[in-house]
């Protein structure tokens, strides 16, 4: 059996999750652990998608919609995003915001401070919003995100700071309170589907609209989940385990995608 | 046509404590930084100051305490993380935030552009961002299909400072034909009610006349416009220069405490007469060049 690194197997996994003809939003920033989430392993799974199953999968990244993904910037500073060889560069950010208005975008990855029971999340502020404990960045699209986009996935390692039982801010509107809530409110279909952590994979019941636990990676124990989570998501009697990735799958992370570990880094 | 061609100080001076001022610029691109460290030099206060994805600029203002209020999608240092200063002033109350997503400041800057007092949207239903600024966003029904519907109020700051490429003595500001478009540097310069431009280059009017599809800032529109090089500085200038991370670095450690950053003020705001200064203080523009993008002109 070949070995693999936890972030081959998410990386296959989300490939797995994109379809032929896909548009996927990625986001550009941050660095370290937060960059392997939020910008490394999106774009390695959407490459690899495009190499196998889905040859008409697209990216907006940035505001470049599709990127040359077969040459991968190795260095992100400003320049190489500007040298980025891509298909389009619209004029400016409002075309990608009125493409995700208009429900263009099939999947987005997005990372977040806090995630709660419903995949409601956080990016603005912990504690009160007036005189935070801690500010964060703002919102930047995520509310975009989560109000029109088909099947957002959640990229985040497990921790129990992160997921918790009710977010302190309501940054990115998920499943609210469950069950017709979002409906409710005013949003349509759409909101979180699946959210790919280090140790599991989780989705919504599709009636409570409650995380539910969907699979463990190889060797990480229903306990071990539990632990790391401020909040017991719906656990079903049996759970399956992630499904590894395949030879050709990390031959092709290796050799052609990733070839110097820059994005699946750390 | 009309010179606009002046000083910082001269095309800054009308800016005075307790304005709206709108900042340019998005992530570590187009920073208008050398228009900030005048508007500290004059010690300008108690500023609403609007951005998009706000890095150094509305860091260095927080750090100046010159922010009073800020409104937009982003405040953050990009891939250096959280914005020190910013989230300092914030968590203890000095600054009162207005958060939009994107959609939301779009809407913010067409209204101004069209001179509408309000565009809708759908984004924010369920999100506290809409919950705790009713003022801002408010929910109506669509006269045509009686769908709810978010109104948000235009984006109409006093003055509209942003940093470009290359301009002419009349304003006319051009971009280049390839570069980062991840911005929205020409919806805000439409909607502006006092746009301030500086720029990279002062070109002459011949050139600028011969593309005039590239100037995405119509003289017309402007107020003033100053020749400040590496006015982005410590931030990039896509297509001409990157981003200085050693001098970004020595700012987020000294801006650890409010004492660290003061001392940073003071050497390179506060201490320092003009631009022209800075440069020289930052090595002069051939230490700069080093920051310059390769396979370029």
């Amino acid at each position: 059996m070949a070995t693999y690194s936890n972030n081959e197997l998410i990386t296959a996994y989300l490939a797995r999750q994109i379809q032929d003809d896909d548009l996927c939003f990625v986001g550009v920033g941050t660095n370290g652990r937060a960059f392997t989430l939020a910008v490394g392993m999106p774009l390695a799974a959407a490459r690899l998608a495009q190499m196998g199953h889905a040859p008409g999968a697209a990216v907006y990244w940035g505001n470049l919609l599709e990127p040359d993904l077969s040459v991968i910037p190795e260095h992100f500073t400003q320049d190489a995003f500007t040298q980025w060889h891509a298909a389009a560069c619209p004029p400016d950010t409002g075309v990608k915001c009125d493409m995700l208005a208009r429900r263009k975008f099939d999947v987005s990855f997005n990372s977040a401070a806090q995630l709660d029971r419903y995949g409601n999340m956080n990016i603005t502020a912990i504690g009160d919003y007036r005189k935070p404990k801690v500010r964060l960045v703002g919102s930047l699209a995520q509310p975009e995100h989560f109000a029109f986009v088909r099947r957002p996935i959640l990229l985040m390692d497990l921790d129990a700071r992160s997921f918790v039982e009710k977010v302190d801010f309501i940054t990115s509107a998920g499943h609210l309170s469950g069950g017709n809530s979002r409906r409710e409110a005013g949003l349509g279909e759409g909101g979180p589907a699946l959210v790919v952590t280090d140790k599991a994979i989780f989705d919504f019941a599709e009636d409570t609209r409650e995380m539910r636990l969907r699979s463990l990676h190889p060797g990480v124990t229903k306990d071990e989940v539990l632990a790391a989570m401020s909040f017991v998501p719906l656990v079903p009697e049996t759970i399956p385990e992630t499904e590894a990735p395949t030879a050709e799958e990390l031959a092709r992370i290796r050799k052609d995608i990733d070839p110097n570990r820059i994005l699946l880094k750390v | 046509m009309k010179e606009k061609l002046t000083t910082l100080e001269n095309a800054l001076s009308p800016i005075v404590s307790g304005s709206t001022v709108m900042i340019g610029g998005s992530l570590l691109r187009r920073q208008p930084n050398a228009a900030v460290r005048q508007l500290i030099r004059n010690k300008v206060r108690d500023l609403t100051v609007l951005s998009w994805a706000g890095t150094t600029a509305i860091d260095l203002l927080a750090a100046a305490d010159a922010i009073r209020r800020w409104e937009g999608i982003y405040v953050g240092l990009f891939n250096y993380g959280l914005a020190p200063n910013f989230r300092r002033a914030v968590e203890s109350g000095r600054i009162e935030v207005r958060d939009f997503s994107e959609t939301a400041m779009v809407a913010r800057l067409r209204a101004a552009a069209q001179g509408m007092p309000f565009l809708p949207i759908r984004t924010l239903f369920g999100s506290d961002l809409a919950k705790v600024n009713p003022e801002q966003i408010r929910t109506f029904d669509c006269p045509f299909t009686g769908e709810k519907l978010q109104a948000i109020a235009a984006a109409e700051p006093e003055f509209t400072i942003i940093h470009g490429y290359a301009g002419d003595k009349y304003g006319n500001v051009q971009w280049p034909v390839v570069r980062d478009t991840d911005d929205m540097d020409q919806p805000m310069a439409a909607g502006a009610r006092r746009l301030i431009v500086t720029v990279e280059k002062i070109v002459p009017h011949d050139e600028i006349k011969k593309q005039p599809s590239l100037t995405y800032i119509p003289g017309n529109w402007v107020e003033a416009i100053v020749e400040v090089p590496y006015g982005a500085h410590p931030a990039a200038c896509d297509t001409l220069y990157d981003e200085d991370d050693a001098h970004m670095s020595d700012y987020i450690a000294r801006s650890k405490t409010a004492d660290g950053v003061k001392a940073y003020l003071d050497e390179f705001a506060h201490g320092l007469r003009e631009h022209a200064a800075y440069i020289e203080k930052c090595g002069g523009l051939s230490a700069l060049s080093a920051l310059n993008v390769k396979g370029r002109a």
